[in-house]
């Protein structure tokens, strides 16, 4: 049920990743429902696959480098890429490129829906210049799949190493047949105590998978089908926190009259890690404090914030957390917030960081009219070894009151958009704010930005005064009036 | 559980006694004791005797240390309570359905019994319930009230003690009416009325009279504002000597007080308040300037010597306060 | 506070205007000053509020603010008190949620994106500037002298003694009841003057909101019929007397009676029959002199008397019969126990270990007054100067308040104004003729300080005025005087300034939830391990999970960790705190199935052991014990918590129901962990702990905060194998059982 929501989400997501303004209307319009019996047309075949997944980090990251020929007769631009469909809910960033020109910006992908209760759903990518039959083109997709690794066994001692386990298909999924394909693992570490290995030899019949060091490498295999599917599963030790945030909320309020920019970030942390088998001890955890050795516990968070960042604060719902340090100088803005507690499997800690930067350094206004342009890091937060997880991040954008047509661009892939008003600090139209979430993000995307562009003409930013100053004025004449009037019964008693 | 050990071990040489009499007729004399004088007075013979398993009645002892010498203020206070207790019980019943005795073993007489039962602190009471008989408990083990709450009320014990007897008889307590103390009370009301009516001319006008009700109210707002309440409330030492002999007049410590140090500094608030009004009422209405500025120069001087005298006392209190004034 | 001495100085030379704006202004700096210095804990700490009822209040406020005003006026809270509950809605004052729910709306409307946390924070020092307003009100009305009130004003902002209670973050109802009292005051004074049915209302209704906002209400409910009572004696009975008092008590009585906390307390319970039965009094005197003033004959106005004096008997036989008979209330612990100093010591243990009920030695009352505390007394003297009504209130006020702080610290709180009103009239009395420009020369005796005309008046009125005001002013001479006066005088002032700002910055200024440390550096460290705990349970704990804990900190819980508990700091169940009390000091298997009943899943213990902080639980455990066995006398026993020679001790040494007890347990459990084998510390009451640390069975430790200031443990659930948990946990450890050994103590006799 939620894949599904999630499902359309990402399909108007996708679909809004080109639309440069707010107008949903013609983006839910490139939507396109599939009849229920739909299966991809037979037009390309995959001549070569390589997938390599990465998994030194707590999400594994896929690269699938794809050499596709088009097999039909007339020019073809739309190559279908299937996903299970619980995967297609996990799936982060998908990213797709032309490996000749990797300069070159993403294709369009999009999310089609048809039936809706079946397994595999699929991801549509549109080839920017259709392909001519017989002509070959390589695709390089990218994408990082969240919340993937289980800790097995699901419970552990405070001391103890973790290990995870990720399972995976050893053919890449594919909705065309596949002539030549191999997958290559790379593993964060040597300590691998099982691993599920094919008894099929592969097509250069060697046992299959093959391991150099820490690389485990599946097939390669000839002439797979479309749609064919090997799971298998690889156990190694992480023992590192897997720290994945149910949801952040991230505000950025811009001040033209104060020339600051105010960021907030508010986060609902969980610790995927294998739980503790008996509670938490404190003594040994006193203990390790001196050596300390790796742990799946969350011990501190690192947030580098952009250099000329100002006083931050970094409170929860119970006031300020007094365990955080600011180094700042020229080269770097380094926060590190250490939790109240260290955050063990299946713990949760929800805090919120905020801090100021000058408006200046984000803040450009155009050479004609009294447009400004507003770049600012669509994701901060903070920058882990082992990778941060967002399920579900919403950012909004607050604007000066009496900023009018507003566009925004990035590069992040949205599933909803809207401009609402937000009233504050006795505003009298309101301000007008942007809201834009996403999902599925890692903390790779920190540095991706958003561009808003907005009209303010100067005389907006006499409103207020002029409002309060006049305000006042009526109150004082109204008490003067109502002081003149006498209601006194009788003769006035001298007090 | 050990001195249960300890007490029948000291049992040892009055079983001989004890087996010969059998427990029937030792629960007649007793009670033919107590219906004389109850509570019994006891020694460690007779408390062995009394409390000897098997018994079939119920024994209550009070183990207190009445001479002087111990000092047991306690002991003493409790004393006449428990008297109280002891005959209206058995007054109460007379015909002792409830088969309680009430004895009082004192130190000068029970010093084995004491060693034995390990006691360090008086008065305490041990009540041994029946080993046979219809009510019988279990165990032998007597059960033990301390004076840990401060002294105690008849009524009280008499709730703890018919806590723990079977059900059966339990005659209150019933303190006698002090009629002496009715008629003396009603006397000497009658006395005031008559009194303030007689005087009523010469009390009146005192009664109206602005100085005596201002000294009134002064005298008291100075008592409680030194802490007067608190001597009343806590029973604090007047003065107490320091180690070397002589006497310290102020306690240490910010939240304790000796009875004396209040009245100096009551005396002290007095001499302050006092050159204050000197000051502000008295001075400019001394028509001799020479005398006025003689005044105003003795009043202000009183005011800063007492003020920094003050301020020095309390340094004494509470260490780390920083002001003073000289010369203190 | 130097500058309220200039003013009567400029009074020669400036017209009124001038004065009136210098009086604002100065009123406006008294009131940033009061402000300002409660702003200590803010600026060292943070906006936060402090020690334990104010986390009630403020978690009241926000439901009110969430839920609205009905919701609020009729809230069942079942997460306190559980599984019983407490209608909250009625047992509290709603006064101060209501005024600062009133205030963020208002800001809200305003569109100020204000946290309600912040303004349960700032209300206190908010409404000591108004306080110090009031005072500046209630003084003018004593006195004729300007600059007594400005004195007062500047006295009541920086006092310690109203400081302690109303710091930034002590979100309590003192806060604004102390503003309400001295305002009451006033209008009571300003009514009693004029005769207005006006001021009379007025103060019914200031009376009213404090009602609801603090339970010492009931210092007003009998002061004012006190006063009363004695202007009649002194047969100072009029029309206008009889108008503010008939008024004020009807309105004032209906007003109260809307609060559900108090409902129909004010005709069913002892502490509000004064007031009732000065009201019928009034009424009978009035009719008296009614009739007196129609018919002149003598014999009858001696046998209207006697009427008086037999009808006034009567109805006060019918009141203690009433009394007796139970149909009025007597009088509530707390408040008997102020009258019988020895009540609460044996009946109520619990009032009794509340800290802020013990009596007042000295020092507190120089700590928190300083040198007002001598130049009280002199004011109160000069009240007697002429003996008009509201100077009789002076006197009745600082007698009784002085009575009643000398028995609870707590009531310093109501004595402050009155000391500083009185004391601000001694001294404005001697800078007014010390700091007066014309001395008189010889021949011209008669110059015009404002005491003269009184004076005579005074002694024209009775023949016995003053013994040091018989004779008339003259003024003062020399210059030299003078200034000598005024030096000193101003050198007390600036020592008291400096006085109440070192006492607020070091004993009234910390939050006790957060504790701050130096550092060898002398940087200030701070220790949150209340909070690091609390916000544990919040986030790692279900919903619904029940914490024990003693009721020291159930408000703590309940706002911070947000999770249901057994008792709080509203003692209104004494049972189920001595339940709680029982399952702490006995042994596991009797506690085990306490906790069971009560569904307790997880029990938090504080101690200090580690840091020597001695706040903890070992050392109010005596309290608990008290408590707990003043219901099961026979199941735990204080005697047995005491060695044989009667000490309280944790080491070796404990007794066996000591080192049994949960309690005992919990606070040590794994803590000789932390240190070589035998050498375990415990910092707080200086002993070596047995080498051979506590074991549980039935619970297991959850959480231990970073300097193990709180545990919290885990009530283990029912064994799988229906083995009690002893065993289970003796099978798991390979049988290995622990055997508590006694030691047999010197024989000696020690008598109480």
């Amino acid at each position: 049920m939620r894949s599904i929501a999630l499902l359309t989400s990402c399909l108007i997501a996708l679909s809004s990743l080109c639309a440069a303004e707010l107008n949903l209307t013609q983006s839910l319009s490139s939507k396109q429902i599939l009849p229920a019996n739909f299966k991809p047309p037979q037009v390309f075949k995959n001549v070569n696959l390589v997938r390599t997944t990465n998994l030194d980090k707590e999400y594994p990251r896929e690269v699938i480098n794809v050499i596709i020929e088009n097999i039909d007769s007339k020019p073809q631009s739309e190559y279908y890429l299937p996903f299970e469909s619980s995967l297609l809910s996990r799936v982060g960033g998908l990213e797709v490129k032309d490996k000749k020109a990797a300069g070159k910006l993403p294709f369009k992908v999009e999310v089609v829906e048809y039936d809706s209760y079946s397994s595999t759903q699929f991801y549509l990518i549109h080839l920017p210049e259709p392909l001519q039959p017989k002509a070959q083109q390589t695709l390089s997709i990218s994408f990082s799949v969240l919340s993937a690794l289980t800790p097995v066994p699901a419970t552990i001692n405070q001391m103890d190493n973790q290990y995870v386990q990720y399972t995976f298909s050893a053919y890449s999924p594919s909705a065309y047949t596949t002539e030549k394909q191999k997958t290559k693992v790379k593993f964060p570490t040597a300590n691998i105590p099982d691993y599920s290995v094919l008894d099929a030899p592969n097509a250069d019949n060697t046992e299959d998978p093959q391991k150099q060091g820490s690389t485990f490498t599946y097939g390669p295999y000839a002439n797979i089908p479309a749609g064919a599917e090997e799971l298998v599963s690889a156990r190694y030790e992480f023992t590192k926190p897997l720290t994945h945030a149910t949801l952040l909320e991230r505000d950025i309020e811009v001040s033209h009259w104060g020339g600051n920019l105010a960021t907030e970030e508010r986060f609902w942390l969980t610790n995927r890690a294998a739980t503790l088998a008996n509670q938490f001890s404190r003594v040994s955890w006193q203990m390790t404090q001196y050596s300390n050795p790796p742990t799946s516990a969350l011990k501190g968070l690192a947030m580098p914030l952009r250099i000329g960042s100002l006083n931050p604060y970094f409170i929860d719902d119970i006031g300020n957390v007094s365990t955080s340090r600011f180094r700042s100088n020229a080269r770097e803005a380094n926060l590190e917030l250490k939790p109240r507690y260290p955050i063990f499997g299946g713990w949760k800690y929800s805090f919120r960081v905020g801090w100021d930067a000058d408006l200046k350094n984000y803040l450009r206004k155009l050479k004609t009219g009294d447009t400004y342009v507003l770049k600012v890091p669509f994701l901060e937060g903070p920058r882990q070894p082992e990778g941060v997880e967002y399920a579900r991040v919403e950012l909004k954008i607050v604007l000066p009151e009496g900023a009018t047509n507003i566009h925004h661009e990035t590069s992040v892939p949205l599933v909803a958009s809207e401009a609402t008003i937000h009233r504050t600090f006795m505003d009298t139209i309101g301000r007008s704010t942007l809201h834009l979430t996403a999902i599925n993000l890692v903390d790779e995307w920190r540095d991706r930005d958003i561009v808003v562009t907005y009209d303010y003409p100067w005389t907006a930013g006499f409103r207020k005064p002029i409002v309060i100053f006049s305000a006042l004025m009526g109150l004082f004449t109204v008490v003067y009036v109502i002081g003149s009037f006498d209601v006194s019964i009788g003769k006035k008693k001298t007090a | 559980m050990r001195w249960l050990l300890l007490l029948t071990a000291s049992l040892l040489p009055f079983t001989a006694i004890a087996a010969k009499k059998a427990p029937k007729d030792r629960y007649q004399d007793f009670r033919t004791k107590s219906l004389s004088s109850t509570p019994l007075k006891l020694d460690d013979a007779s408390y062995t005797k009394l409390t000897q398993a098997p018994r079939d009645y119920a024994v209550v002892v009070l183990l207190t240390a009445l001479e002087t010498r111990f000092g047991c203020v306690l002991c003493r206070e409790f004393q006449p309570e428990w008297e109280l207790l002891a005959k209206s019980w058995t007054n109460g019943d007379k015909k002792g359905e409830s088969r309680v005795f009430f004895g009082t073993l004192d130190f000068a007489e029970g010093r084995n019994t004491f060693q034995s039962l390990q006691l360090q602190t008086a008065p305490v009471i041990l009540m041994f319930n029946p080993t046979t008989g219809a009510n019988a408990k279990v165990d032998a083990q007597p059960s033990r009230f301390d004076f840990t709450a401060g002294p105690q009320s008849a009524e009280s014990i008499h709730a703890w003690v018919s806590r723990h007897l079977p059900e059966g008889p339990k005659p209150a307590v019933s303190r006698p009416i002090n009629y002496f103390k009715i008629v003396s009370v009603t006397t000497a009301i009658l006395g005031l009325i008559t009194l303030v009516t007689v005087t009523a001319p010469y009390i009146v006008p005192l009664l109206q009279n602005r100085n005596l009700w201002a000294a009134f109210s002064l005298i008291a707002v100075l008592l409680f504002t030194s802490g007067h309440m608190f001597n009343h409330i806590r029973k604090v030492p007047y003065v107490s000597g320091d180690g070397k002999g002589g006497i310290s007049y102020f306690a240490g410590g910010f939240s304790n007080q000796f009875g004396m140090e209040t009245q100096i500094i009551a005396a002290i608030y007095g001499v302050l308040s006092f050159a204050t009004i000197s000051l502000a009422l008295k001075v400019p209405r001394i028509s001799d300037p020479k005398a006025q500025s003689l005044a105003v120069f003795l009043w202000s001087g009183v005011i800063f010597g007492m003020y920094s005298f003050l301020m020095s006392v309390f340094r004494m209190k509470n260490g780390g306060y920083p002001f003073f004034l000289p010369p203190f | 506070m130097a500058t309220s001495p200039v003013d009567p100085l400029l009074k020669q030379l400036t017209g009124p205007n001038t004065r009136s704006l210098l009086r604002v202004i100065i009123l406006l700096t008294i009131a940033a000053a009061a402000v300002s210095s409660r702003l200590f804990s803010v600026i060292r700490f943070e906006s936060i509020i402090h020690e334990f009822d104010p986390w009630f209040n403020f978690r009241a406020t926000k439901y009110l603010v969430q839920n609205g005003f009905y919701s609020f006026w009729d809230w069942f809270d079942d997460r306190t008190w559980h599984p019983l509950g407490r209608v909250t809605g009625g047992t509290l004052y709603p006064g101060l949620m209501v005024t600062s729910g009133i205030i963020y709306h208002v800001l809200r409307f305003l569109t100020f994106p204000v946290d309600i946390r912040n303004i349960c924070v700032l209300l206190a020092p908010g409404f000591s500037g108004l306080t110090a307003f009031a005072t500046y009100l209630l003084t003018n009305e004593m006195v004729t002298s300007p600059s007594a009130g400005l004195l007062a004003a500047a006295f009541m902002g920086i006092t310690p003694g109203y400081i302690s209670r109303s710091v930034a973050g002590s979100y309590d109802n003192e806060a604004i009841a102390i503003f309400l009292l001295v305002f009451t005051f006033f209008l009571w004074i300003k009514a009693v003057k004029l005769g207005s049915v006006f001021w009379g209302a007025l103060t019914a209704l200031f009376y009213g909101y404090m009602v609801s906002a603090w339970g010492g209400y009931v210092f007003i409910t009998n002061l004012l019929p006190l006063h009363a009572f004695v202007l009649i004696c002194m047969g100072r009975y009029s029309p206008r007397l009889y108008v503010s008092y008939t008024s004020w008590y009807a309105l004032g009585t209906l007003a109260s009676m809307q609060i559900p906390f108090v409902g129909f307390l004010p005709i069913r319970s002892s502490e509000h029959m004064s007031a009732l039965g000065v009201f019928g009094l009034l009424q009978i005197v009035g009719f008296v002199e009614f009739v007196r003033n129609q018919l002149p004959s003598r014999q009858f106005q001696t046998l209207l008397r006697a009427l008086v004096l037999v009808i006034f008997a009567v109805s006060f036989g019918g009141l203690v019969l009433l009394t007796v008979s139970g149909v009025i209330a007597p009088w509530t612990g707390r408040f008997y126990s102020l009258w019988d100093t020895g009540y609460a010591k044996i009946h109520i243990p619990i009032i009794a270990s509340v800290s802020e009920h013990q009596p007042t030695a000295w020092p507190a009352f120089f700590f928190d007054l300083s040198m007002m505390i001598w130049l009280f007394p002199a004011g109160v003297y000069m009240c007697f100067r002429k003996l008009t009504d509201e100077q009789v209130f002076i006197v009745i006020y600082a007698v009784l308040a002085s009575y009643f702080a000398g028995v609870m610290v707590r009531l310093m709180l109501t004595l402050t104004p009155i000391v500083c009103v009185a004391s601000a009239i001694a001294f404005s009395q001697i800078l007014d003729t010390y700091m007066s420009i014309d001395s008189p020369t010889p021949e011209v005796q008669a110059n015009g300080t404002p005491a003269s005309a009184s004076v005579a008046a005074a002694s024209a009125m009775l023949p016995d005025g003053l013994r040091s005001t018989r004779n008339p002013i003259v003024g003062i001479y020399s210059y030299t005087s003078k200034l000598t006066v005024v030096a000193a005088s101003t050198v007390y002032l600036m020592l008291f300034v400096m006085h109440c700002t070192w006492v607020t910055s070091n004993a009234y200024s910390s939050p006790s939830v957060v504790l701050a440390s130096r550092l060898p550096d002398g940087s200030q460290h701070i220790i949150d391990d209340y909070r690091e705990a609390y916000y544990w349970l919040r986030q790692n704990t279900p919903e619904n999970a029940k914490i024990m804990s003693w009721w020291d900190y159930g408000y703590q819980i309940g706002g911070m960790a947000d999770r249901p508990t057994l008792v709080d700091n509203n003692t209104w169940n004494n049972t189920h705190i001595a339940t709680v009390g029982k399952a702490m000091s006995s042994r596991e298997e009797v506690s085990y199935p306490i906790m069971r009943q009560h569904e307790v899943d997880y029990v938090l213990v504080v101690f200090g052991g580690l840091l020597g902080y001695s706040g903890d639980d070992i050392n109010k455990f005596l309290w608990m014990v008290r408590i707990a066995e003043g219901i099961w006398p026979d199941e735990v026993k204080e005697r047995n918590f005491f060695t044989a020679r009667g000490e309280y001790r944790v080491d070796d040494e404990a007794t066996p129901t000591m080192k049994n007890s949960l309690m005992y347990k919990m606070s040590y459990y794994n803590y000789n962990a932390l240190f070589p084998a035998g050498q375990a510390q415990d910092r707080v009451r200086n002993t070596r702990l047995p080498a051979e640390g506590p074991q549980l069975t039935t619970i297991e430790e959850a959480f231990t905060s970073e300097n193990w200031i709180i545990r919290i443990y885990k009530v283990k659930d029912l064994d799988n194998f229906g083995r009690d948990h002893g065993s289970a946990v003796a099978f798991d450890k390979g049988n290995k059982k622990k055997r508590a050994h006694k030691r047999k103590g010197a024989r000696t006799l020690r008598v109480e």
